[in-house]
This record gives C-alpha cells, sequence and structure tokens, in this order.
C-alpha cells in the first residue's frame, strides 16, 4: 500500500515553492465537522475560547471540500466508517487525519462491541491522541505536532516509552507454566428470569391494580415497587391489554425490553407505558409483558395505540430480531449496520477479555 | 398576491444505483415515487455542518419538507449488550458514555436501579452531593447545546460564550471527581468522595458567576433579533402532538406539559429542594431553547441550596452503612457509613450482585427522561439485560414529524433546538 502520510509531506517539500507550502499548511490545518462520537466535546472545547485552538491556525469548518485535516473523534461504528473513508477521500490533497480517544486506537471502552471499527484501518492516521476523553490541551499537543511534521518534513513521536522486558517480567524464559487469575465475572449458566410480586405501601397503586384485575381478568396483575405495576399476559392477549391500558388514561411508551432467555428457548417481550396527561399516573409506569416463543418470535405491534412505540419496536427488531405485526417498517434495519444480525441475543458472543499480558498481535 | 400554480415537469431523472447499497431504511420505491412527482429526496449526512452524526432523508416540495425519515446508529456502540458482559461497578463509566457531558445524571440513574434492588438508603450527604453535580452537569449540557445551536445557526459567538461558561462546570467536576467530564463519580450507596468546604466555596462562586454571565449571554444570543428570527414558529408542536409522539423532557414542557422526573418521582434530595417547573405553551423551536435557558437559572438555585446544606452538614459517611456491611451500630448511635471508597472498592463493588427481580428508574436527565431496567438472574455478577432508553431516542420521532412543512432552511435550526447528540440517542 501507498504510505499516503509520507506522500503528502513529500508534496509540500518539493519544488522551488517548497517554503510556501509548507507554511501554508502549517498555518491553516483546517478540520471538518466530524463529530464521530463523545470526544467530541473536548474538540468543542478545545475550538472555543477556552482554549481558542484558532490560535495556531487550526479552525473547525462545515465541509470536507474546504478542509484538509480530519479530527477522528472516538469511536467510528461500522455504520461510520463508510462516512468516514468517503468523507476522507473527497477532500483535497494534501490532507491529514489526527484520531483522539481511546476509542479510535484499540476501541477503549468498547473494545469488544459488535459494531466497531477500528477507523486506522479505514483512514491513515498521522498522530494518535490518547485518553477518554483527552483534554483539549492533548488535542492541541497533537496538531502542533503535525505542524512540526509539515514544517521538518518528517514525523516523529512526541512519546518514548520506555520498551519493556516481557519475558521478563511474565517470567516466561524459565518456561514456566503461567496460571491467569480467575476472571471476576460470574455468569449463571441456566438463569431464572422470574419477577415477582412484592406488597408495597402504596395505596393509589393497589387501588389501580384492583381496577385493572378488573378490567382484564385474563392476566395477572401485580405491583412490584412503588409506582411499578407488571402485568404478564401472552402474545393473544398483548394488544387487548394495551388498549385497556391505553383507555385508563396511559398515553405514551417509555420502553420496548426484550429478555432473551436462550436455555427455555423464549422471549420475553415488555413494553413500559406511562402518562403524561393523568396527573395521578405521571409517576406510575406499568409493564406488560408476554412470553413468546424463540424460534418464530412474532408479537403484534403497538404503533397503531401510541405511536411513540415506533423507533423502539424497530430497534428490537434490529437487535433481537423479534417481529412486530403491523409496524409498517419491520424487515429493514435502522439501528445498527446491515451486516451485524440480532447481536443481543444471547448466544451473539463477544469477545471476552484475556487476563494473561501477551506480546502484541 | 395572486394565487400560484403548480406545474409538474416530467424529468427523466433515475435515482442513483448507490442508493440500494446504502440499505437505507426508507420504504420501497420512495426516491422513485419523489423523482417521478414533484420531489426531491435530499440527504443530510451523516457528515453535516453541525455536531453529531446521523443521516435525515428529507422529502422536500419546493423547499417546503414534507417528510423526514431518520437513519440513526452511526455512534450507535452496543452499550445494551456490553453491559451484559461487564460487573455491575464496571458498567458505570460505560453507561454515561452516551451522553459524557450529562455523566453524573447517567450513572445517577444506573446506581439507583441497582440501590433499589438492594434497599439501600443513601446517606443525607450523599444525596446533596449526587443533586449538586446532576444539576452542574445539567447546566453543562443546555450550555454545549446551546452552542451547538448556534454552530447550526452560524453564530460564532453563541458558540464561544457558553463553552467558556461550560469550562467552570468542567472545573467544578474536576475538582470535586477528577475529571474533567467523566466523572463517574456516583457508586451504588453514595458517591466515590466527600467534597470539601473549599471546593464549595469554589462551587458556590462558580455558579454566580455563571448566573451573572449566563444574563450577558441572554442579551447577546437569545434575545438576539437573528436568534428569534430564526427560530420563532418554527417547528412548533401542540400539546395533543407532544404526547403521541412520546416527547421528554424540556421539550415536552416546551409543549405545555408539566412533567418532570424530578418533581413526579423525586429522587435523592430533589424533594426537600424549591425550584419550579419550567413550562412553556408554544412549542416551537425557541420555546424549546427558552425552556432550557430558564431551566439554567434553576439549577443554579437548586446547586446553591444544596451548597449551604452541604456546609451545615458533617463531614464524611458518604457511602451507605447498608453496602459498607458494617455490624449494627451501638445502641443510641446511628449507624455510619464509610467517609471514602479508597481502599474499598474492591471489597464493597467487586462481587455485586443484585436478588432476581427487574429494576427500572427514572431520570431527569438534561435533555429528559431518562429510564434504565436492569434485569437481574439473581446469580450472576452482571445484569442479565439492561434496557437503556435515553432522551434523545424517545423525542427523535417528535423531532421528526415537528419538520413537516418546515422550510429545508430550517432544518438546521431544528435539530440545534432539540439538542439532538446522536451518541446519547444511539447507545
Ligand atoms: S475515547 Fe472515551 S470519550 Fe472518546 S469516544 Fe471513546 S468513550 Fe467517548
Amino acid at each position: 500500500m501507498k504510505d499516503v502520510n509520507a506522500e503528502n509531506i513529500e508534496f509540500l517539500g518539493s519544488g522551488a515553492l517548497a517554503p510556501v507550502k509548507k507554511w501554508g499548511a502549517k498555518w491553516s490545518l483546517w478540520a471538518v465537522h466530524l463529530v464521530t462520537s463523545c470526544c467530541g466535546v473536548e474538540l468543542a472545547h478545545a475550538y472555543a475560547s477556552g482554549y481558542d485552538a484558532e490560535r495556531w491556525g487550526t479552525l473547525n469548518f462545515g465541509m470536507m471540500r474546504q478542509t484538509n485535516l480530519i479530527i477522528v473523534e472516538g469511536t467510528i461504528t461500522k455504520k461510520m466508517a463508510r462516512a468516514l473513508r468517503i468523507t476522507w477521500e473527497q477532500m483535497p490533497d494534501p490532507k491529514f487525519v489526527i484520531l483522539i480517544g481511546a476509542c479510535g486506537i484499540e476501541g477503549g471502552l468498547f473494545w469488544n462491541s459488535y459494531h466497531i471499527t477500528r477507523p486506522w484501518k479505514i483512514v491513515p492516521v498521522d498522530y494518535f491522541v490518547p485518553g477518554c476523553p483527552p483534554t483539549p490541551e492533548g488535542l492541541i499537543s497533537a496538531v502542533r505536532a503535525l505542524q512540526k511534521k509539515i514544517e521538518r518534513g518528517e514525523a516523529r513521536t512526541t512519546v518514548d516509552f520506555k520498551e519493556a522486558d516481557l519475558a521478563k517480567i511474565l517470567g516466561t524464559e524459565a518456561g514456566k507454566e503461567r496460571k491467569p487469575p480467575k476472571p471476576p465475572l460470574k455468569i449463571a449458566e441456566k438463569p431464572e428470569i422470574k419477577i415477582e410480586p412484592k406488597e408495597v405501601d402504596w395505596e393509589f397503586g393497589n387501588q389501580l391494580v384492583d381496577k385493572l384485575r378488573g378490567k382484564i381478568p385474563y392476566a395477572e396483575v401485580f405491583t412490584t415497587n412503588v409506582n411499578r405495576i407488571y402485568i404478564k399476559t401472552n402474545a393473544k392477549f398483548y394488544k387487548k391489554v394495551a388498549k385497556a391500558l391505553e383507555s385508563e388514561g396511559f398515553d405514551h411508551v417509555k420502553s420496548i425490553n426484550v429478555i432473551d432467555v436462550l436455555h427455555e428457548n423464549k422471549f420475553i417481550v415488555e413494553c413500559s407505558v406511562s402518562s403524561y396527561s393523568v396527573k395521578e399516573l405521571m409517576p406510575v409506569i406499568v409493564t406488560f409483558a408476554a412470553e413468546i416463543d424463540r424460534n418464530n418470535p412474532r408479537i403484534p405491534s403497538l404503533t397503531d395505540i401510541w405511536l411513540s412505540a415506533d423507533y423502539q419496536e424497530r430497534e428490537m427488531h434490529d437487535f433481537f430480531g423479534v417481529w412486530f405485526e403491523g409496524n409498517p417498517n419491520m424487515g429493514q434495519k435502522f439501528l445498527i449496520a446491515p451486516e451485524v444480525e440480532t447481536p443481543l441475543r444471547k448466544d451473539f458472543k463477544l469477545e471476552e477479555p484475556s487476563y494473561v499480558l501477551e506480546e502484541s498481535k | 398576491m395572486s394565487e400560484m400554480k403548480e406545474y409538474s415537469l416530467p424529468v427523466p431523472v433515475k435515482p442513483p444505483a448507490e442508493i440500494e447499497s446504502l440499505e437505507l431504511p426508507v420504504p420501497p420505491g420512495l426516491d422513485e415515487k419523489a423523482t417521478k412527482g414533484d420531489e426531491i429526496v435530499l440527504f443530510v449526512g451523516p457528515q453535516h455542518g453541525g455536531s453529531g452524526h446521523m443521516r435525515l432523508i428529507v422529502r422536500v416540495h419546493g423547499d417546503v419538507i414534507r417528510e423526514v425519515i431518520p437513519d440513526p446508529g452511526f455512534v450507535h456502540r452496543g452499550v445494551e449488550k456490553l453491559a451484559e458482559n461487564k460487573l455491575y461497578i464496571q458498567n458505570i463509566p460505560l453507561v454515561e458514555r452516551p451522553a459524557i457531558m450529562d455523566c453524573v445524571n447517567f450513572s445517577l440513574g444506573y446506581v439507583r436501579a441497582i440501590e433499589q434492588a438492594m434497599d439501600i438508603e443513601v446517606p443525607e450527604r450523599a444525596k446533596y452531593i449526587r443533586t449538586m453535580l446532576a444539576e452542574i452537569c445539567r447546566i453543562g449540557t443546555h450550555f454545549y447545546d446551546a452552542g451547538i445551536l448556534s454552530v447550526f445557526l452560524g453564530h460564532t459567538t453563541g458558540f464561544m460564550w457558553p463553552f467558556a461558561l461550560r469550562e467552570l462546570a468542567c472545573e467544578v467536576l474536576m475538582r470535586v471527581a477528577g475529571a474533567r467530564i467523566t466523572a463517574s463519580y456516583v457508586v451504588p450507596g453514595g458517591v466515590r468522595r466527600d467534597v470539601d468546604n473549599s471546593t464549595l466555596n469554589y462551587i458556590y462562586e462558580a455558579t454566580t458567576y455563571i448566573q451573572r454571565k449566563a444574563k450577558d449571554f441572554e442579551r447577546i444570543f437569545v434575545r438576539n433579533p437573528v436568534t428569534i428570527a430564526r427560530l420563532k414558529d418554527v417547528a412548533a408542536l401542540s400539546k395533543k402532538e407532544a404526547i403521541k409522539y412520546g416527547i421528554v423532557g424540556p421539550f415536552l414542557r416546551a409543549c405545555g406539559v408539566e412533567y418532570d422526573v424530578r418533581a413526579v418521582e423525586p429522587y435523592d434530595a430533589y424533594d426537600e429542594l424549591t425550584w419550579d417547573v419550567i413550562v412553556a405553551d408554544e412549542g416551537d423551536s425557541y420555546s424549546r431553547f427558552l425552556v432550557r435557558v430558564n431551566e439554567i437559572q434553576q439549577s443554579i438555585s437548586i446547586i446553591k441550596q444544596c451548597v449551604k446544606a452541604l456546609k451545615d452538614m458533617p463531614q464524611g459517611n458518604i457511602v451507605s452503612a447498608d453496602i459498607a456491611g458494617k455490624k449494627k451500630a451501638k445502641e443510641g448511635e446511628e449507624k455510619r457509613g464509610l467517609d471514602t471508597v479508597k481502599g474499598a472498592f474492591f471489597r464493597l463493588f467487586g462481587r455485586l450482585t443484585l436478588p432476581a427481580g427487574e429494576y427500572t428508574t427514572l431520570t431527569e436527565a438534561a435533555r429528559g427522561t431518562l429510564l434504565y431496567t436492569i434485569v437481574s438472574d439473581g446469580k450472576s455478577n452482571a445484569p442479565y439485560r439492561l434496557r437503556v432508553v435515553t432522551p434523545g431516542w424517545c423525542y427523535l420521532k417528535g423531532f421528526m414529524e415537528s419538520l413537516k412543512g418546515c422550510r429545508v432552511a430550517d432544518l438546521q435550526a431544528v435539530y440545534g433546538s432539540f439538542g439532538y447528540f446522536p451518541p446519547e440517542a444511539d447507545r
């Protein structure tokens, strides 16, 4: 592969106009608006009045066509990767990339997520700034390092780390077997998901439960805590319960949740509703749940009752592959990249952390 | 004015072939239908002139928006899945990453779900510290959104001011928790460490300063005729619509619904403090912005009350005795928790396991209602399922619907007025 970073520098240092080119590029490192993740908060600080990075001739600017620097802020997701590459390709040469944040380097906090890429595989990076998020000073020093690189015509790292003698630290030279520490994580083999009634001192709630019991005799209604009511029902009555709750004054969906119980081969679909229009019901959350077969996960959609359920149903469809019958947008990927299939199912395993220090791969 | 007649020109335009490969979440044949008729399909983003990335697929007629279809997920990082593979305590930094400027509110909701499950009573002092920091984050987030709104409007001064004031909020977090932005300060049963009196004095002074400077900011940006002209009567939602689309937080209150989790289901120290729920009636972009500007003043008053209360309290006792596992106190003495988690962190939180069940908490984060549901199986020391519904994800529907009938040029202003922050919405 061509070394794009070196080529850019070479271009700036060639010809009779080299000093002018270098001077121009050095003091006009304009970064395109590509606030990819939460590190963008510190980027904004760096360019705002507190740190005022504009002093060094760098400025955040709207369009990639008018800019020559990308500051990749943290995570690049699988969906964003393509946009990053297109943005980079559309920028005029010579162009530079600074990558800030631990996420961009090896994934940071999200290293084993199913939706993360390593941005340095997508665009050629000039400088990395570690941190989660790095301070504005960190970002500014990367810009300064880049300027020096343009000026000198060669890259220099700004920090030198001492090389560690791994064999000595790990004691591998003596041929000893290493015992990794036990991972602290304990995940139950056959977890039981049970949501049980709890007696609570909540008068209004107990009245409400009685009222709901009268209205939907086919479902199990109970309190689980103050302000929390749980209704157990099944796919057949799921919609009927929803209608009954709507007539009670519950007017919006707070959350739609699916719990995957792998070893019992079922999904529990939960919908939590609350009210904005009835004052007494405002703090109350009623959750109604239905168990469905994991092999053919279908449940009626609630979008015709509560429009606010729409995006969450589509999200759950992405995550678990549950088909909400009646939602017009089923079958399309909404939140996650097309190549990722039902990541939140329990049989979709993520890479596990290793507790042994290894030589880097 | 004479009536304008519409003429449709049968222009033989073919939608570009790449559209297929983008796998957009649009109804099939949208582009063909649009190009055959009088409409154009515009793609806004994911790289656009503001903060945060998402794609908006806009169907326009002339320059009036007919429909907007969102294509979110450009910053979806799978927080819910990752949480299932980490210890309860390791999830605290994770859950605050979606909106790091609002970190205390985000970790507070999660931690309260744990406390609810384990029946932990949080000491008074910790409650006040949490409330105080949550409000500081709220101020910081509102300023952040105001700054981004000004970027969208092309108003550079309006960007510089709030970010300068945010600097103070960062400084407070740094002095209290040690990090400028990602505090990870709230732990089950209390907070990580105590706040001493000199820091409290600093917080008091900083808020006084913010209060004074916020007035200037109002003069420069909020009541600026340009701002008003760009935002007033743009993308208004009625109260009924707001409820229908399930909007949350300040955006809901801007439509006339008096709903604030801090008031309807008070947590921590909120029921011991006096403050007002800010409500507006218009429901347009300007009132969405104004509600947040006024909330900053309320937050400042809450912080000042907290500082006063904290100064009157004895130092220490910031981690609950319930989780510290202390033996029964001597007779006549109150059970006292720890003064710091230093040295006891792994002992206290390393093996945290919740009783089986489902625990849901609501929190009023800066941008609205934040919901956490933890499902525990009672045996694992990681959540079996963690459901996070962030405010951004809730009001996305209303945001999209409110754009109908606006001009294309208003799109960015409306985007800014909602303070939409994709990492938060996508999680
Ligand atoms: S490095 Fe940290 S702050 Fe930056 S994007 Fe990643 S999680 Fe966010």
